[in-house]
């Protein structure tokens, strides 16, 4: 079996205060794999996300993303041109005061030529719809608009890894549409933290469920989803699409 | 949404056309030499460049006004208030239980003046390019960086948080809240500006995790070029030798 393109085993993590949001959490998500996260709320998902980011501290060898170690500062300072996050609200993560500006901030960031960058941002943008909003200030966009220059920005890195946390949140039902497309033909390894469980099963042939900061499913979207009594017991519903 | 802080750019004119770099270079000139003035004289001048300048950059009236405005109602209180507090040579007429003072009178003209020119200059120079290209410019002219920074993500995050004070405020009235002169209203009002404070910390920490996960290193780059051309020299050696002059016939008047 190939390398995973992102390994986790036991990993843990404790907030200060005591609050243990992640607990004995492990699995491997294969290259080009698109798994599915769900969970109710304060299930960790957001956290873990953080984790993998290496936003949040992580122990040694517990978490390798794309063959970088989180907890290594000199690899962790190599994820970001390898693992793309897009955070659940929009407003933390366009901060730039014109659309093309903060598309490029990422790519810049990874210290790219200007011509690469402009190429890169009309890509992204392209891909995302928002093609003719360049000039825009991003605080005069609806959430819908927010939603699409913020994964632009992400995507404008190229990431081998992508984590969505509520991708769909904000979206009209075209934009969820077009978002679906999207995911599905972008040829990276993506994890999708969402409570919108009709998309997952669109998009994802995998589904972790989450509660409590542990790992209480991980099998194929369609049987995990439909399992009546395990998304009850986790504060959650089987799709319609599987009654 | 549209924030009544939001900066309106002028039409094009012959301001908006300067590179970023020499016309903030320009106005720091200016804004110095302004806030060194002492003497009416050379005070109305700067006003009056000031308003010149601000016709010159096809500033919208009504938003102008509105800004000096609310400018003025801030300084009016230590503007009002000389007149009667600054003690000098000179004569002094009684007003009541009160003297006002020439001197005073004097001060507080000057005090006006400059504070009307200042917000002038820095509408001129809001208005008349995009707000991005001025905090590179700011880079450029070896500001520094954490300064850029702040003023940056404080311009960004200022509509957020007005956005959710005007949630709040929402929130309160359809829960039958109305301001009034009353305890409830004070506790009220302190409970808001603590959500606020709160939301903004929490919001703060969000926003600094997302750029570190886009590679930021304390390091703002743009895809802004710009371009000096003998214009820009000639626009900033002549706010250069204004306020030279400015400073100079002032300390001459005194």
């Amino acid at each position: 079996m190939s390398t995973p393109s992102i390994h986790v085993a036991n990993l843990r993590h404790a907030y200060s205060g005591g609050v243990v949001a992640l607990e004995g959490i492990g699995f491997d998500v294969a290259a080009g794999e698109r798994v599915g996260l769900v969970g109710p709320n304060g299930a960790g998902k957001t956290t873990l996300f953080l984790c993998l980011a290496g936003v949040l501290s992580v122990p040694r060898g517990v978490v390798r993303m794309a063959d970088l170690d989180p907890s290594d500062p000199a690899q962790r300072r190599q994820l970001p041109a390898k693992v793309g996050i897009v955070f659940q609200n929009s407003d933390d993560q366009i901060f730039n005061s014109t659309v093309r500006e903060d598309v490029a901030f990422g790519p810049l960031n990874l210290g790219l030529p200007v011509d690469e960058v402009r190429r890169r941002v009309a890509e992204a943008l392209e891909a995302v719809g928002l093609r003719g909003l360049e000039e825009r200030v991003p605080f005069h966009l609806s959430g819908g608009e927010k939603r699409r220059v913020a994964l632009a920005g992400v995507l404008a890195m190229r990431p081998d890894i992508l984590l969505l946390d509520e991708p769909s949140m904000h979206l009209d039902p075209r934009g969820r549409r077009e978002l679906m497309q999207l995911i599905n033909g972008l040829p990276v390894t993506q994890i999708i933290a969402s409570h919108d469980l009709e998309l997952i099963l669109q998009t994802c042939t995998r589904s972790l469920v989450i509660d409590r900061g542990r790992i209480v499913a991980d099998g194929p979207a369609r049987q995990v989803l439909a399992d009546a009594g395990l998304m009850e017991k986790h504060g959650l519903e089987v799709p319609y699409s599987l009654r | 949404m549209t924030s009544t802080l939001d900066v309106a750019a002028a039409p094009p004119s012959v301001l908006s056309r300067f590179d970023p770099r020499w016309k903030l270079a320009a106005f720091l000139f200016a804004a110095a030499a302004t806030t060194l003035l002492q003497s009416p004289a050379p005070a109305a001048s700067a006003f009056a460049t000031a308003l010149a300048l601000a016709t010159l950059a096809r500033l919208p009236r009504r938003w102008c006004l509105t800004r000096l405005a609310f400018a003025a109602l801030v300084a009016a209180p230590f503007v009002l208030l000389l007149p009667f507090t600054h003690v000098g040579e000179g004569p002094h007429w009684p007003l009541g239980p009160l003297t006002v003072s020439a001197q005073g009178l004097n001060a507080a003209g000057v005090v006006a003046l400059k504070m009307l020119t200042l917000v002038l200059l820095m509408l001129v120079l809001l208005a008349t390019g995009p707000m991005p290209d001025l905090f590179q410019a700011a880079r450029r002219l070896h500001m520094p960086g954490p300064v850029v920074h702040v003023a940056l993500l404080t311009h960004r995050y200022i509509f957020v948080l007005a956005g959710e004070l005007t949630r709040i405020r929402l929130a309160l009235r359809v829960r039958g809240y109305r301001n009034r002169m009353s305890l409830h209203c004070y506790r009220t009002a302190g409970h808001v500006a603590g959500t606020l404070l709160v939301r903004g910390y929490e919001q703060a920490e969000r926003v600094g995790q997302a750029m570190r996960c886009r590679g930021f290193d304390g390091q703002f780059r743009t895809l802004s070029e710009f371009q000096t051309r003998t214009i820009d020299v000639l626009l900033f050696a002549a706010s250069g030798v204004s306020a030279v002059l400015l400073v100079a016939w002032d300390f001459w008047q005194r």
